[in-house]
């Protein structure tokens, strides 16, 4: 170095060396361990519960878990066919009510609303939604489709789920539109496009694979789902209607009736079908993810 | 008095028709009033500039002139803005319309996320259904206009997202002329592209004056001085200056034009 460099040694210090107490440093340290440790804590348990999951689950998974309907008291073997068909059609009854529902009224409250009033309290009525109890949910929908039509079905399942999912699909849709950039709407009303030309195919377009995403999240929470059935579709140990009318079999609530059964083989159909939500949710959140990094 | 400013010889016919003219135009950010008592004319198929220091107003008069304000309800102006004998910010002119008469490039290029091919059609398909042949054609038409053509002949099918910031630019430009406007209105349409690109979007406005009225916001005075051949100086809401581009830059009649063109403040 050719700089020159004051020297040190004859300078006089500005304020002693040792200022910062040795006990903060610890603590600083012990901060650091307890956050560590308690982190391992949690990412242990959840290995916990898909170990136990894993290893019970995978024990009930045969080829009969996929061809058979689920057994009767007392009867041998059986599979989960009707259920898994069943979670299925509900699941995805669910979204198809939810979707339309969930995107325009996210599209209303980022696009239309903005900083209205009725968008800010629509807002934190979602928001209360979102974390309302999914057991409420399900008895809502009994008092308005199970009652009056004197039986479960499931129609009144899905839109039980549909319930569930709106908030979802309304919260995420509103949060991707709102990272579409303000220059690209202008753009698009620079050249004559009414707001609803602008919405639809410029907007949408721009937060697509987040809108998606959004849906998939919904679809994941949706397919767990036990409370809102109970009341709803119920559940089937055998096929059920075409029709939907009547008690229609699902994966949670049959794990819920098959896990607290005395039969051994209920008990193992309950693991497998607890593993078979838990890999197809995981599947879907692997999709969610995949989409929103391929558009970046 | 700016030897170091590169004035090109801008032909500039005095008895061009009036395109756009401003009178008393007033324009307020909720009480706020930003531009006081406007009074400018625009003429025909020349490149009109707008100067001044950030916050003079340039871009919110730009804005006026195709209502693209009026997306956000806090906003209003007040006054004047004649196009083709009829005042465009009164609201029974219809603001779509309004729009496709006059195009606007922005300072971020602004491609949608669609095909190159699409981004051009856009506005083309707004008011028109014209048969593919005829829609093919005028896409080449207005991507050859632009100079992108032939970086973007053969990937049409592409995203618009995909080119690089240049490109865009021209592909906006390209989405803008495809609709046939009579005025374009550029907000510092360079200020967001490197040198070369810059050259060339400036290449490109001195071709698109024979067909259109030209309006331009620059913070570059070198780029006012090379392109236009009207400048406005504006400052604190106000014109504090209008006059052809040459007198702007080598005679101004104000100090404070003075000042500014020569750097002394800004």
């Amino acid at each position: 170095m050719s700089m020159t460099t004051p020297s040190v040694g004859s300078q006089t210090p500005r304020a002693e060396w040792g200022r910062v107490r040795a006990s903060r440093r610890t603590a600083d340290k012990a901060m650091k361990l307890i956050a560590t440790g308690f982190t391992f804590l949690a990412i242990f348990v959840l290995f916990w519960i898909l170990g136990m999951l894993i290893v019970k689950g995978v024990g009930g998974l045969s080829l009969a878990t996929f061809t058979q309907v689920t057994p009767g008291p007392g009867s041998e073997g059986g599979g989960l066919a009707n259920a898994i068909v069943g979670s299925i059609v509900l699941t995805f009854l669910g979204i198809v009510v939810a979707t339309p529902i969930g995107v325009l009224a996210g599209t209303y409250l980022a696009e239309y609303g903005k900083g209205s009033q009725l968008a800010n309290l629509i807002r934190f009525i979602n928001d209360i939604l979102l974390s309302a109890p999914s057991i409420l949910i399900g008895l809502f929908v009994y008092v308005i489709l199970v009652e009056p039509f004197r039986g479960y079905s499931g129609w009144a399942g899905g839109v039980a789920l549909g319930i569930i999912a709106i908030p979802v699909i309304v919260r995420t849709t509103e949060d991707m539109l709102r990272l579409v950039p303000g220059p690209l709407r202008e753009a698009g009303a620079a050249l004559g496009a009414p707001p609803s030309v602008v919405i639809t195919s410029v907007t949408w377009r721009a937060a697509k694979s987040g809108m998606v995403t959004g849906i998939l999240l919904a679809l994941a929470r949706i397919a767990g789902e036990t409370a809102p059935l109970i009341f709803t579709a119920l559940n089937n140990n055998f096929w059920f209607s075409p029709t939907l009318s009547g008690g229609v079999s699902n994966l949670p609530v049959t794990i819920y009736q098959f896990a607290s059964a005395p039969y051994e083989n209920w008990q193992q159909l309950a693991w497998a079908g607890s593993l078979i939500i838990t890999v197809s949710i995981l599947l879907l959140s692997l999709i969610a993810r995949r989409i929103v990094r391929g558009s970046k | 008095m700016l030897s170091t400013l590169e004035l090109s010889p801008q032909t500039l016919d005095a008895e061009a028709p009036v395109r756009i003219a401003v009178k008393n135009l007033d324009f307020y950010y909720g009480e706020h009033k930003a531009l006081k008592n406007i009074n400018l004319d625009f003429r025909d198929r020349h490149v009109t500039a707008l100067i001044g220091p950030s916050g003079c107003g340039k871009s919110t008069l730009l804005r006026v002139f195709n209502r693209i304000y009026s997306l956000y309800p806090e906003q209003r102006a007040t006054g004047e803005v004649i196009l083709d004998g009829r005042n465009v910010i009164s609201n029974d002119v219809d603001v779509n319309e309004l729009r496709s008469r006059i195009g606007m490039v922005f300072q971020k290029p602004t491609p949608f996320p669609m095909s190159i091919y699409d981004n051009v059609a856009f506005g083309i398909r707004l008011n028109e259904k014209p048969p593919k042949s005829e829609l093919d054609d005028r896409v080449e038409g207005a991507l050859r206009r632009s100079a992108l053509w032939d970086e973007v002949k053969d990937k049409l099918r592409m995203s618009g997202m995909g080119l690089s910031g240049g490109q865009q630019q021209r592909l906006c430009i390209a989405r803008t002329i495809a609709q046939k406007p009579e005025v374009i209105l550029f907000d510092e349409p360079t200020s967001a592209l490197d040198p070369i690109s810059t050259g060339k979007i400036e290449d490109l406005l001195e071709q698109l004056k024979t067909d259109f009225t030209i309006v331009i916001v620059t913070h570059n005075m070198q780029q006012a001085a090379r392109i236009s051949q009207y400048t406005a100086f504006m400052y604190l809401g106000e014109v504090i200056e209008f006059a052809p581009t040459n007198t702007i830059f080598m005679n101004p009649h104000k100090k404070q034009t003075q000042d500014y063109v020569t750097g002394r403040f800004g």
